[in-house]
């Protein structure tokens, strides 16, 4: 008999690495004479779309097209340091130091216009990479040029930020603290799935995602991560398992070891709550890995509602399920 | 032993030994580097090509069972500095991350669009069961097959 | 306001070079006169390598070198947070998990070095495995590690400690009060499992030293380029600016590329041969040696009021930490301070325990500790909903976070508190009614 059943899950995730741990995102942004605005990080892109976030964000606060944008520096010896492309935190604090150095270079674009305008900052227009003063738009001179004119100084358009927010260490035999994370991100999940009570298998239908992302700099990417981790939370609540027994893994393979395919998704259908209220750039928060987290409990009580039954291990393979089926029957 | 193929239509001459895998023959003699290694097992469609126009997995071929035979690879289906409109759907729709499985899905998407120009979700998942992709939860995969096959349709009427 | 770049779907700056195949992850990079290395592992999970037997490894048509611990035996210990993890098992030096590495073998070619590292012999005094958590803290079990002291000296009486790598705590408010005030108590037991994170793209990499600059360059996938640096250094005794580590193409990661793989082995190789040396681990060998999601056993007991209102939340919280700290001694600790969700609970206690065994160490992955915290409080949620015959979204909602409200380590949250406004906005998206429509 096919049975179907709907579980909640509602997550929370404090990201960055928080408990008073020293966590830095150096950035430095410079515009070149040779059309070119090299964005300097030592972020790791793991697939996530860093560097694409990155660009939009110095893009949007240096009002240029974003194909001017030129990540650099992906090397111990040609950047500082960023902090690690884990515990959600790049979109927050790289983000933040990429605004935060844009910005800077931002007002530079002002000061060193207003001395080749002879003029003053509120009747400078700077936008789509160029400046012109109020009265004459014709007149316009680009940031490259800029740049140009400036590296014949001797010095240079550029820009460098560092984003530090402080946390504080945990009480150690209470675990209390003023702040422990820096921020938290939020998500509920609503999963729709069918059980077969004769062979045990589930398969998943849909999956409903609330997610709590402050702002999305790039929705498509957001909802590439949604759906991305939560698949991965299916294989946790489903599949996967390397056994080790004695110290030996049984399934050193892909053969063995089952991870989802693309036969196994289901329907996704995601909102984006943008309150633009958190401190990261544009108000944006971190969402990698909350995207995973909700979806093994929310699996596991959609199977409880569907055959009364609670599995407490994981996965939830079909022979926890007939055994626990056959359980409920004595 | 030498070996005779035509690889993204060129003619190749390699010398191979006895148990030179395809994908090492590409890879390795052939500097073809967009056909990837997940497992070396056959299960993770990473190292997909079309030998003779038949999907494979390049680590369970022998490179002397390719004697005489056409491959295509990822390399081969990008024109004049114009990307083939499969490779511009997985952009547009945002299908690629951390882009490994990228070259074997594109592959064995393009069998199926060039066998059915209208697919079906379940078609293309049939098609695709054998490419593993950790990072996307393939929805925007299929998105992908969707559009290109619709637009290659439209390119082609 | 509407902005011009950010909230837009820009196309990933790096994806034409993905879809081409033109991406060069770190096994795609080429480098001319290259010599291929391989790793000789561990052949049990607990033993003392009381030997090592290289010669008819070295006969191998294509071996250029083998080396030991014997040839470095000055290598520091390595890790991301806790320095404990040896480069190379020496004699008379004890392997701890199947990931060990014994031996470096350098040769022309793959094939060689392969050919090579299964004829090295090995004599070995095997030691109990420890597989199970639970008897890594009995009072009796044997210590993996004899040098690691970090637990605190007010752990329990009932636990073992040589094998704790690290306790936790949690006290919030007066868990008894907490308790006597619920009308229902609900106690479960919660287990995960290892997950391997699986990125498609297996650990890989090149090294090459240059023996005027004295400077040696890495080309492999890391989450920290500049940690990755330091840890290579301090391990090899070298300055940090003569370690460049040089980032390519990442396939995936979610937390396993966290750690060392390749690097040192590799580093240590190009420094030996003065050749650039290539190193790409098999799927086997990556889902053996490198780290794990943590297998968590969780004990949660939970108090709540009749109209359904939560009281108090203890937790015990039992981590398999593996045979190296890797990230274990934050991830834990991590899943404990999320113990709650984020639902309102004056009272809360908890412990953690991150304890070495003899498996494949547990590490970072995506949710570090939380996730498989999450599976046991919101599967408590539900439990206690079905019971007190409430709506699990309104039980949810009711107990939900709210400005101002303070987490289990105490912490005020003063802005961005959305847990609600994403139980509404799931409820609407889903046409959640309550219960499902069989």
């Amino acid at each position: 008999m096919k049975k179907k059943g709907r579980g909640m899950a509602t997550i929370m995730f404090g990201f960055g690495y928080g408990e008073g741990f020293p966590d830095h995102s150096i950035a430095e942004v410079e515009i070149t004479p040779d059309n070119i605005i090299k964005l300097r990080t030592a972020g790791a892109d793991v697939g996530q779309g860093f560097l694409t976030t990155m660009t939009q964000i110095a893009a949007e606060v240096l009002k240029i097209d974003p194909s001017y944008i030129e990540i650099v520096g992906q090397d111990t010896h040609q950047s500082k340091n960023s902090g690690s492309t884990s515990a959600t935190r790049q979109t927050f604090f790289s983000g933040n130091a990429v605004r935060e150095a844009s910005e800077e270079l931002m007002g530079k674009l002002y000061h060193y216009g207003s001395l080749h305008f002879n003029s003053n900052h509120p009747e400078l227009t700077v936008n789509n990479g160029e400046i012109y003063h109020c009265e004459n738009k014709e007149d316009k001179i680009t940031y490259f040029e800029l740049a140009d004119n400036i590296k014949k100084r001797g010095e240079s358009l550029s820009a460098e930020a560092s984003f530090f927010p402080k946390t504080y260490a945990p009480d150690k035999k209470t675990g209390q603290t003023e702040k422990n994370y820096v921020a938290y991100t939020f998500m509920t999940q609503v999963i729709d799935l069918k059980i077969d009570t004769d062979t045990g298998l589930i398969e998943v239908l849909n999956v409903y995602t609330a997610l709590d992302v402050g702002k999305a700099i790039n929705p498509i990417n957001v909802e590439g991560q949604i759906e991305g981790g939560t698949v991965q939370g299916l294989g946790m609540a489903l599949t996967e398992d390397q056994v080790i027994k004695d110290g030996i893994t049984l399934n050193p393979d892909m053969t063995n070891y089952l991870v989802p395919s693309i036969k196994d998704i289901p329907n996704f259908e995601s909102i984006l709550i943008e309150n633009e209220d958190s401190d990261g750039p544009f108000g944006a928060k971190g969402v990698g890995e909350p995207t995973l987290i909700a979806a093994s409990p929310a699996v596991a009580n959609a199977v409880y509602d569907a055959i009364g039954v609670r599995i407490k291990q994981l996965p939830i393979t079909p022979e926890k399920i007939l055994k626990a089926l056959e359980e409920s029957h004595k | 032993m030498e070996i005779k193929l035509t690889v993204n239509n060129e003619k190749r001459k390699v010398n191979v030994k006895p148990h030179t895998r395809l994908i090492d023959l590409l890879r390795e003699d052939l500097g073809l580097t967009g056909t990837k290694e997940g497992c070396g097992k056959g299960e993770c469609g990473a190292c997909t090509v079309l030998m003779d126009n038949k999907v494979v997995t390049s680590c369970l071929v022998l490179a002397v069972q390719a004697d005489g035979s056409e491959i295509l690879t990822i390399e081969g289906l990008e024109t004049k500095d114009k990307l083939h409109p499969i490779q511009q759907a997985f952009i547009d729709t945002g299908a690629v991350q951390c882009g490994y499985c990228i070259p074997g899905m594109i592959i064995s998407s393009k069998k199926l669009i060039d066998q059915n120009l209208n697919p079906s979700d379940d078609q293309i998942k049939r098609a695709l069961s054998g490419n593993i992709c950790r990072c996307t939860g393939y929805v925007k995969i299929v998105d992908a097959v969707k559009q290109a096959a619709h637009e290659i349709k439209s390119g082609v009427k | 306001m509407t902005k011009k770049y950010v909230g837009q779907n820009i196309s990933k700056v790096d994806a034409k070079a993905k879809v081409t195949g033109k991406a060069d992850y770190p096994q795609d990079l080429k480098f001319d006169n290259y010599l291929n290395v391989k790793i000789k592992r561990a052949p049990y999970p607990h033993a003392i390598l009381k030997s090592i037997d290289l010669k008819q490894a070295k006969k191998v048509d294509g071996v250029v070198d083998i080396i030991t611990g014997q040839d470095y035996p000055d290598l520091n210990k390595f890790g991301l947070i806790i320095k404990d993890q040896p480069v190379l098992i020496g004699i008379g030096e004890k392997m701890r998990f199947l990931g060990d590495a014994l031996a470096i073998v350098i040769a022309e070619s793959e094939e060689a070095a392969f050919k090579a590292r299964d004829k090295i012999s090995l004599e070995i005094e095997k030691l109990k495995v420890i597989s199970d958590p639970f008897n890594a803290i009995k009072k009796d079990a044997p210590a993996i590690h004899d040098d690691i002291e970090l637990c605190t000296d007010y752990i329990s009486q009932d636990i073992g400690k040589q094998n704790i790598l690290v306790d936790h705590y949690l006290k919030k408010g007066d868990i008894n009060k907490g308790f006597k005030e619920a009308d229902l108590i609900v106690e479960n037991t919660y287990q995960t499992q290892h997950i391997d994170q699986l990125p498609l793209q297996n650990e890989a990499g090149y090294a090459v030293y240059d023996q005027y600059t004295e400077i040696l360059k890495i080309w492999a996938a890391s989450q920290w380029l500049h940690d990755t640096q330091a840890d290579v250094a301090q391990a090899l005794n070298l300055n940090k600016d003569k370690v460049r580590i040089i980032q390519t193409a990442i396939g995936g990661a979610f937390g396993k590329k966290e750690d060392i793989s390749v690097h040192l082995h590799l580093a240590l190789a190009a420094m030996h041969t003065k050749r650039p040396v290539k190193l790409v681990y098999t799927r086997e060998e990556s889902m053996i040696s490198q780290s794990k999601r943590h297998p968590l056993t969780i004990k949660a007991k939970t108090g709540v009021t009749e109209d359904g209102y939560l009281t108090a939340w203890q937790v015990e919280v039992f981590g398999d930490t593996g045979a190296y700290a890797s990230s274990g001694p934050a991830v834990v600790h991590k899943g404990m301070y999320h113990c709650t969700g984020p639902y309102n609970v004056a009272n809360v206690k908890g412990v953690s325990y991150a304890i070495y065994t003899n498996n494949t160490y547990g590490g970072a992955m995506r949710g570090f500790g939380t996730t498989q915290m999450a599976f046991a409080y919101e599967s408590q949620i539900d439990i206690i909903a079905d019971k007190l015959g409430m709506d699990p979204a309104q039980f949810r909602y009711q107990n939900a976070y709210d400005t101002n409200s303070t987490t289990p380590n105490g912490q005020r949250l003063s802005k961005s508190v959305n847990t609600k406004r994403t139980i509404e906005e799931a409820v609407k998206l889903s046409n959640w009614k309550g219960e499902s429509e069989k």
